[in-house]
């Protein structure tokens, strides 16, 4: 092996990890031990891989994301828990006395500084631009109203004149700090990307679920940088995000 | 599950790293949460499968890797690379300048490494995955993963470097 290849092959090695076991990093490893130069070299490298490292671990994670995450997946939970028909009853039992005592002991939620509209149509645009999942394909308004209603999700939502003329494609609910949020999807009638079912989508939450949401019905237009464009506005008590891919005048005709 | 792991101990235990991991492939926090968010997801609906405890790491950051590609793939393709074609890069960079960088430089950095080594870049640095974990996670085989871990930390340096250097300060006030 010469002094070139070892330092091809060393250049993939971290001092800090186990690599000297693998038998290349362990031969290339051997040359350093009787080459000055090599030697050298390898103890720059050593050093500024480590620094690099540093760099990356200091990187620092978004603010809240844990207890994000936890409390989706508790959502999650309750909503598979509700509807076993045995635990409806025991819950029935439980709840007046349970329910009674919480609304005395429970603390007031914290209100970290991430729950805020940026952050939940981020979210939503996120489910949209991932694996959105429709819990029911309908064109029917009605049979989705009802759909969200079995699901707990906000059904009492006013769809603008236009909107409601366009196709419908279905509904499914997601989930946003422990509430259920309606996502009812249309079909603007473009061309649908592979494997998708639907490319225009309205979510629904109540309007409490976001401290600084809209207060009024003039919609806010934002475009996201993954190529999505939203319009977030407040009505009643929910606060709607209708989500298309394209730009602005692509929503504003819906609106 | 994996016997004794309640899904809010494989939280926090692995969202950080999942989180850098996310962040190094998407360069943006937005990006990154809804990923490490959907890869618990997956966790919570599919992690019973796994038997071994030992392999929750890998399981997490595989998962990540399938969903960011998923995600992309809606997007944009990859652009390709030959591999083979592409010159050796050493690494260029001194160990005065390395410890001169700060975090945010050398994630923007690697967000203008070629694409197709930002993901075995990042699982170089920021875990302590061995080579057939890193291959295990990418779907790929260790040789390509050396391959790509070195021509990515040649790239990333020789980036680091263009950053820091005179020259590069200068440009980059210009624009």
């Amino acid at each position: 092996m010469t002094t070139q290849q070892a330092k091809e092959i060393l250049s993939a090695y971290r001092p800090w990890s186990a690599d000297a076991d693998d038998p290349e990093f362990a031969e290339a490893l051997s040359l350093v031990r009787h080459d000055a130069e090599l030697a050298r070299w390898f103890e720059e490298h050593c050093e500024v891989q480590s620094a690099i490292r540093e760099r990356f671990k200091q990187s620092a994670v978004a603010t809240g994301l844990k207890e994000q995450i936890i409390s989706e997946h508790n959502a999650r939970l309750k909503v598979v828990w509700w509807r076993q028909p045995v635990s409806l009853a025991a819950a029935a039992v439980v709840a007046v006395t349970i329910g009674i005592a919480a609304l005395w002991l429970r603390p007031a939620p914290e209100m970290p500084d991430q729950i805020n509209t940026a952050t939940y149509r981020s979210r939503m645009v996120g489910q949209v631009l991932r694996v959105y999942a429709m819990t029911l394909e309908t064109n029917d308004l009605n049979q989705i109203r009802s759909h969200l209603a079995q699901q707990q999700a906000p059904t009492d939502f006013v769809l603008p004149a236009k909107l409601a003329q366009t196709a419908l494609a279905g509904c499914g609910v997601l989930s946003w700090q422990d509430k259920r949020v309606s996502m009812i999807c249309f079909l603007t009638g473009k061309p649908l990307p592979p494997g998708g079912k639907s490319d225009l989508f309205l979510f629904v939450v109540d309007r409490s679920s976001l401290p600084d949401a809209p207060t009024g019905s003039a919609p806010e237009f934002n475009a996201d940088r993954r190529q999505m464009v939203t319009a977030t506005w407040s009505a009643g008590d929910k606060t709607y995000i209708l989500a298309t891919e394209g730009d602005i005048d692509s929503l504003r005709k819906y609106l | 599950m994996a016997d004794g792991l309640d899904f809010e101990s494989v939280v926090a235990r692995f969202y950080e790293p999942l989180y850098q991991f996310a962040f190094s492939l998407t360069h943006t926090e937005a990006d990154a949460c809804d990923l490490t968010q959907q890869t618990f997801y997956v966790w919570a609906t599919k992690g019973h499968q796994l038997r071994d405890a030992a392999k929750v790491k890998t399981w997490l950051f595989t998962t990540l890797h399938r969903q960011f590609l998923e995600s992309r793939r809606r997007l944009t393709r990859f652009p390709h690379h030959d591999l083979e074609a592409m010159d050796y890069e050493l690494p260029v960079i001194t160990p005065r300048l390395a410890n001169q960088l700060d975090s945010a430089q050398v994630l923007q950095a690697l967000a203008r490494v070629d694409e197709v080594y930002q993901a075995p870049v990042a699982l170089f640095y920021l875990e302590d995955c061995s080579y057939k974990d890193i291959a295990e996670i990418l779907d790929v085989p260790m040789g390509t993963v050396k391959s790509r871990i070195s021509r990515g930390i040649g790239q990333l340096q020789m980036l680091l470097t263009d950053d820091t250097s005179p020259a590069g300060r200068n440009a980059k006030r210009k624009t």
